[in-house]
């Protein structure tokens, strides 16, 4: 585990924040935390790459109503993790996008417990109102706390399994691996194309 | 609404989410963007303080972004609440209040989504591609490229994100005020804005840009066009099949990262075969 795992993960903790919890400037989309992770590596064609795949890929699933959608920001951090450790970026976004549908769960159990706990804190808030402060305080704590540890563990564990797998990896695996992450902006664009169709009203 | 408790909600309402639950959504936030007006409004009235934490400790859920329309609304009728002077009037005034919070929220979440998550988000991410190709920077190409100099990097980003937040933030803070000095028959001002007219413009926009787009990296693969490379070939045939199978499988709502994966695994396997 070395310093620029540590730092991305922190990084990308915080960047998650921005997601659902708090601000929803779009520090958290994968345009713009993509290259910000790259800045830990110096590679920007491939911060920029992963940033941009991620957001085609996901385009489309939007945050209506309860849906959740799978995280960018994680997706991008692992993907760029395992890229920083040696793995080609057609191998590492596989596990990237792995890794966001992983945390989509991850994060569907925090709602789930913030909710058994609701009662506790609407009690505490009834009887001092301030006390509100603090209830956001431990969200916000707590929620970066639960994704710094899973993509510490998720990309530790995958680079891993990568460092096990890479020389067993045959020729014709990494040309299907590329295959694939070639169409990735292709089935992204081409999802986007009903996204903006007209109707008029 | 003075400039300081427009600054306060303003600023308090980038917290909304904060506690997003599955049993009230986004009541803790609510709470918290709220508390200090109600705090100064009830400040002669203590006894007051119980019941109107638990209203606003109810379930609430909209669109960030346009959930400013609702904190102003619901600040302005908070006023007529706190000023009733009897029972019935008192009544009428929290029907009016609940009225508010939940057809508005579902009002704004419907606009929010659409013009935010739907067009502007998108619409964005394009201008970003743009720039970018504009800048040499060629994202469709997965060998390795010469890295670009740090500020092209970031330019495209900067003005991605400066095209959302203009606007984005614009309604969060123009939301607030125009909510609170409108009423019922003006929808809380929300009728001050065009939002339909708003919505498809920005939608014929991105359409151009997406065509435009999709385009452009035809044109990139073309003009290395060569009838016996094997390469080429392959490559077309793969970006034609994943157009015409990202529509299939947009009918079929499955959502496009299991298209990835599936491709992945399909690969492999026609690689061994």
């Amino acid at each position: 585990m070395t310093i620029e795992l540590l730092l991305l993960c922190t990084l990308a903790a915080l960047l998650e924040l921005d997601t659902t919890y708090v601000f929803q400037l779009t520090f958290s989309r994968g345009l713009i935390a993509g290259p910000i992770f790259a800045c830990l590596s110096g590679d920007w064609v491939a911060g920029i790459q992963a940033g941009v795949f991620t957001e085609l890929l996901f385009a489309d699933v939007n945050p209506l109503g309860t849906i959740l959608p799978p995280s960018a920001v994680v997706c991008c951090a692992v993907s760029l993790g395992l890229h920083m450790g040696g793995t080609e970026m057609c191998l590492s976004f596989i596990w990237g996008v792995l890794g966001a549908l992983l945390f989509s769960f991850v994060e569907q159990h925090m709602r789930r417990v913030r909710a058994n706990l609701l009662g506790m804190w609407e009690n505490k808030i009834m009887q001092r109102p301030s006390y509100i402060k603090r209830v956001m305080l431990m969200e916000l704590s707590g929620s970066f706390l639960v994704t710094f540890v899973f993509l510490l563990l998720f990309t530790w564990g995958a680079g891993q399994i990568m460092l096990w797998l890479q020389p067993h990896i045959s020729v014709r695996a990494l040309f299907a691996c590329r295959f694939a992450y070639m169409a990735v902006p292709w089935i992204g664009l081409a999802s986007l194309l009903p996204e903006f169709r007209l109707k008029r009203r | 609404m003075t400039f300081t408790q427009q600054l306060g909600f303003f600023l308090r309402s980038f917290f909304l989410q904060t506690g997003w639950n599955y049993l009230k959504y986004q009541n803790l936030g609510l709470f918290f963007v709220m508390w200090p007006f109600l705090k100064r409004l009830y400040a002669t009235d203590p006894d007051a303080i119980p019941s109107v934490v638990t209203r606003y400790l109810s379930t609430f859920n909209t669109q960030p972004v346009m959930a400013s329309f609702c904190f102003g609304a619901l600040a302005r009728q908070e006023e007529f609440l706190a000023q009733a002077q009897n029972m019935a009037q008192f009544n009428e005034e929290f029907a009016e209040w609940n009225s508010i919070k939940r057809g508005l929220s579902i009002t704004t979440a419907s606009i929010g989504d659409r013009l935010f998550w739907g067009t502007l988000k998108p619409c964005t991410l394009l201008l970003a591609l743009f720039i970018w190709i504009l800048l040499k920077i060629n994202v469709f190409e997965i060998t390795p490229q010469p890295q670009p100099p740090l500020a092209y990097t970031f330019l495209a980003c900067i003005a991605a994100f400066v095209a959302f937040n203009t606007l984005a933030l614009f309604v969060k803070w123009r939301g607030l005020r125009i909510s609170y000095t409108a009423d019922e028959q003006a929808c809380f001002g929300l009728t001050q804005f065009d939002w339909n007219r708003t919505i498809y413009n920005a939608k014929k926009i991105g359409l151009v840009l997406v065509v435009g787009m999709i385009l452009f990296g035809m044109y990139n693969y073309l003009k290395a066009f060569n009838a016996t490379d094997l390469q080429f070939i392959t490559r077309a045939i793969i970006v034609l099949f994943f157009i015409c199978i990202s529509f299939v499988t947009q009918r079929l709502r499955i959502p496009n990262m299991y298209l990835y994966l599936l491709s992945a695994m399909i690969f492999n396997i026609v690689c061994y075969l």
